[in-house]
């Protein structure tokens, strides 16, 4: 940079080594503690209820999916999509975003290996199953079967939680859906990512919705697609963990950051 | 509903300088649905105050409460009766206190006294469902007449008198079966928006 001064280190960019951000993401991004404290927060003082969260969260996903890839823009026959849901909470934001993408025009599909047994989560199955949304009995064998039937998939199988190494049969599965061609859509962490550092041999997502905010790990994403949705945290909140978030357009429940 | 009250009033086009809405809730679900509706426009930085008299005792509808208290919405220990002090602070009232489910609880108080102001502001009234007191089928003149309706699920009988410049609907989370069932024949809801605006009435 010849001739320009030196303004010192860019103080939008704590911390040094954590090379080029990529363009949209705020500077503070919270830690998996972080992100685990925040929700903690809305449930014991703001009293929301996970089902309120997690209706919003699935709604979010669904929208940006929409924005992204509307029905027009698929190759395949119908607008199909697979939703893979996790055992977890990531799994509920999944079911809720497939009965949103049925609403939407999309005809999605579900594989929901591992069900919590929980009411809410099996309300969220019972709910997809009236609205004719089929499960499968066993994930697509190859990687060619998926790439012929579905347009999309949407990985929510593990979220900001996920911690250690990853239990069968979703060890298998991701390694089915790295060798895909069809483009994935991640909810909040790309399925099999350290929540903060990522995973250079891992899930590479055409998209990313993040729920809340954008966590660590979302600096290495490298897709087409960054959203931010969940739009129901509270301005003392994002305050009081520094997010920094960008203002959301008008009602929109997303907001594009790339 | 924010998002229909955003349709209809846009911040910009607000005449107070301060994006001033007051919602009125009621003592059940009606009124439960206004404080998610104030939570809401909070968020899409309105000022949301909230008149919430007769509290639920439901433990869902408490947490509603807490959720909006915790996000810094005001909550009004009395509703004016000068009703010129409702003009001048607020552009827009939200109007969330009695449903479709409403018969009893209209003539009994605090809802009778906060009827017969809501018919005396001249600042829009945005109603939730069912203009409070109109009655769900045959609707209702000398009532309250609001100047946008939101339906939910799908418009009521009432809503056929309905004479204000909006009507919106906001019902895209019923399943099909569901409409086919009570022959609802929704309108087609745009892109991924959650609420449609019908042809308006007049």
């Amino acid at each position: 940079d010849r001739g320009c001064p030196r303004a010192g280190p860019d103080p939008a960019e704590p911390g040094s080594g954590r090379g080029p951000r990529p363009p949209g993401v705020p500077s503070s991004l919270p830690s998996q503690e972080e992100a685990q404290a925040i929700d903690q927060e809305l449930f014991t003082e703001y009293k929301f209820s996970v089902d309120q969260l997690m209706e919003l969260a699935g709604l979010s996903c669904a929208t940006a999916i929409a924005k992204a890839y509307p029905p027009s823009s698929f190759t395949t026959s119908q607008p199909t999509v697979l939703v893979v849901c996790g055992p977890g909470n990531n799994g509920g934001d999944g079911l809720v975003c497939a009965r949103h993408l049925k609403m939407f025009g999309y005809e999605p599909t579900v594989y929901y290996p591992k069900r919590p047994n929980k009411p809410l989560f099996e309300g969220l199955t019972t709910q997809c199953q009236k609205m004719d949304i089929p499960f499968l009995p066993e994930f697509p064998a190859e990687a060619a079967l998926i790439d012929e039937l579905y347009g999309l998939v949407v990985d929510a199988i593990f979220g900001f939680s996920f911690k250690g190494a990853v239990r069968e049969p979703f060890g298998s599965i991701l390694g089915t859906l790295q060798r895909i061609t069809v483009p994935i859509a991640s909810i909040d962490i790309p399925s099999g990512w350290d929540v903060e550092k990522g995973k250079a041999d891992g899930l590479q997502p055409d998209m990313l919705i993040s729920l809340t905010a954008p966590k660590k790990a979302a600096v290495h994403f490298a897709g087409r697609y960054h959203f931010l949705g969940g739009r129901f945290v509270p301005a003392a909140l994002q305050k009081k963990y520094a997010l920094n978030l960008p203002p959301y357009p008008e009602t929109d429940c997303v907001l594009q950051l790339t | 509903i924010p998002v229909s009250s955003r349709q209809a009033f846009p911040l910009p086009s607000l005449p107070r300088k301060q994006p001033t809405v007051l919602v009125v809730c009621g003592p059940a679900q009606n009124g439960a649905i206004g404080l998610v509706c104030a939570r809401h426009l909070r968020i899409f930085d309105y000022e949301p105050t909230i008149f919430y008299p007769k509290r639920s005792p439901d433990p869902l509808y408490r947490d509603f409460t807490t959720q909006c208290e915790k996000m810094d919405i005001p909550f009004l220990s009395y509703l004016p009766t000068e009703v010129q002090l409702i003009n001048d602070a607020y552009n827009a009232v939200v109007d969330a206190v009695l449903g479709a489910e409403a018969e009893a609880s209209e003539g009994r108080e605090p809802c009778a006294a906060i009827l017969a102001t809501l018919k005396l502001i001249r600042i829009p009234i945005v109603s939730l469902d069912v203009p409070s007191g109109w009655d769900v089928e045959a609707g209702s003149s000398g009532g309250i007449s609001p100047d946008v309706l939101v339906s939910l699920s799908a418009p009521k009988q009432c809503a056929r008198r309905f004479l204000g410049r909006q009507h919106f609907v906001a019902g895209r989370f019923l399943p099909y079966d569901v409409q086919k069932k009570f022959e609802l024949n929704p309108p087609e809801y745009p892109g991924t928006e959650c609420v449609v605006a019908l042809r308006a009435p007049r």
